[in-house]
């Protein structure tokens, strides 16, 4: 790691010129350990920097002077999602059916085929009743559900292109059809 | 011997102005664009996701949630932590009988901070009034402040909902979530 960038030369070009040009020898310096630190800082922040920012995942709510928008109920899918990743599912006021909401088989919890499923074949019937694309999503989630959740159903909605779909409070009367169908017998045919 | 190795070790000299130049323009370089990360309020481990949108890199206000509920606010930009803290802030701890000296210690501290606590489960309303106002005060230092969720996977449903419905509250429907990338599932129909 000796030498420096020009200092092997300098010595005997010093020598020749002492007589003649002494005014014009100049000096040279060593500027190893200066390129060494140089390289050591670049190493050093190549090292650290990271270019990449955080992803976000973008989520309009709507303002709280929009006017209410009016879907007909058949067109409604209910999703409730509650504690320990128990979700649910209904059209309308039927009564709500459980679903697996994630598949466990992986090593990691993904989002189920069940629900990509059911997304696709409720949409398609009502898209065959109505003629038209009109499945609105509403999703509920209790408040122990977990972050997790919410970001796991709106993402597999985003890839899905699912537009029409909001987020609504889960209010007590959800909280008791779902107490009716997660209890032990199953409930009988729903009220509103 | 001694003679040839001599001879060997006069050595190749090479100019290595240009190489030094390049190495100080990268130097330089990497020196200007390096963003520390600022050390974490609470450790979050973040929800992955598809979503492939990044964060905006100024005029963020963060909300950050840790596992157990903990709720932390914070701006990026010290002149807004400033504004905030000599609007709202000082005044507060003035009128709790704070000498001037304490206040502009405890100024320093604030400005330095990437957050601060605003409240967590054991007392849902008062960290809702709490987190309605300092977002209002935050709003009123940097109007244009966008409004971020840094939550915890395992975080309560609950408080994203406070979090949600404050900001739509205060006027801010359009917020984003911060996600770790996710490569798009396998099948994808």
């Amino acid at each position: 790691m000796g030498g420096g960038v020009a200092a092997p030369e300098s010595q005997s070009s010093r020598k020749k010129g002492k007589k003649k040009k002494t005014k014009r020898i100049g000096f040279t310096l060593d500027m190893t350990p200066m390129v060494d630190v140089a390289f050591l800082l670049l190493t050093f922040f190549m090292l650290t920097t990271t270019f990449a920012k955080p992803n976000t995942m973008e989520v309009n709510l709507p303002s709280k002077d929009m006017t209410e928008v009016k879907v007909a109920e058949s067109n409604v899918l209910t999703i409730r999602v509650t504690e320990g990743d128990k979700a649910y599912w209904n059209i309308a006021f039927d009564e709500p059916k459980p679903f697996e909401l994630y598949d466990r088989s992986g090593e990691k919890p993904t989002i189920s085929n069940a629900f990509r499923e059911l997304l696709k074949t409720e949409s398609e019937k009502i898209r065959q009743r109505v003629g038209e694309d009109v499945m609105a999503i509403v999703l509920k989630f209790d408040k122990k559900a977990q972050y997790r959740n919410l970001v796991d159903v709106l993402d597999e909605l985003n890839i899905l292109r699912y537009k029409r779909f909001s987020i609504a409070d889960y209010t007590e009367q959800d909280a008791e059809e779902i107490k009716k169908v997660s209890g032990t017998q199953p409930a009988k045919p729903t009220q509103p | 011997m001694a003679k040839v190795k001599k001879a060997k070790r006069t050595g190749v000299k090479q100019d290595m102005t240009p190489m030094v130049d390049v190495a100080f323009l990268l130097l330089t370089f990497f020196m200007l664009t390096t963003q520390f990360r600022p050390p974490e309020l609470t450790p979050v481990s973040l929800p992955s996701a598809t979503a492939e949108r990044k964060l905006p890199d100024k005029d963020i206000m963060v909300v950050t949630v840790g596992a157990k509920g903990d709720v932390y606010l914070g701006v990026d930009a010290q002149p807004t932590r400033d504004r905030i803290f000599n609007n709202y802030i000082a005044k507060r701890l003035g009128e709790a009988g704070m000498g001037a000296a304490a206040v502009e210690d405890s100024a320093r501290k604030f400005r330095l901070a990437e957050g601060f606590f605003v409240g967590d489960g054991s007392n849902m309303e008062r960290l809702a009034t709490n987190l309605e106002t300092m977002i209002i005060q935050a709003r009123l230092a940097e109007p244009r402040l966008r409004p971020v969720i840094k939550a915890d996977v395992t975080a309560d449903y609950e408080y994203i909902k406070l979090i949600m419905d404050t900001f739509r509250k205060t006027n801010m429907p359009t917020f984003n979530l911060i996600t770790s990338l996710e490569a798009l599932p396998k099948p994808q129909n």
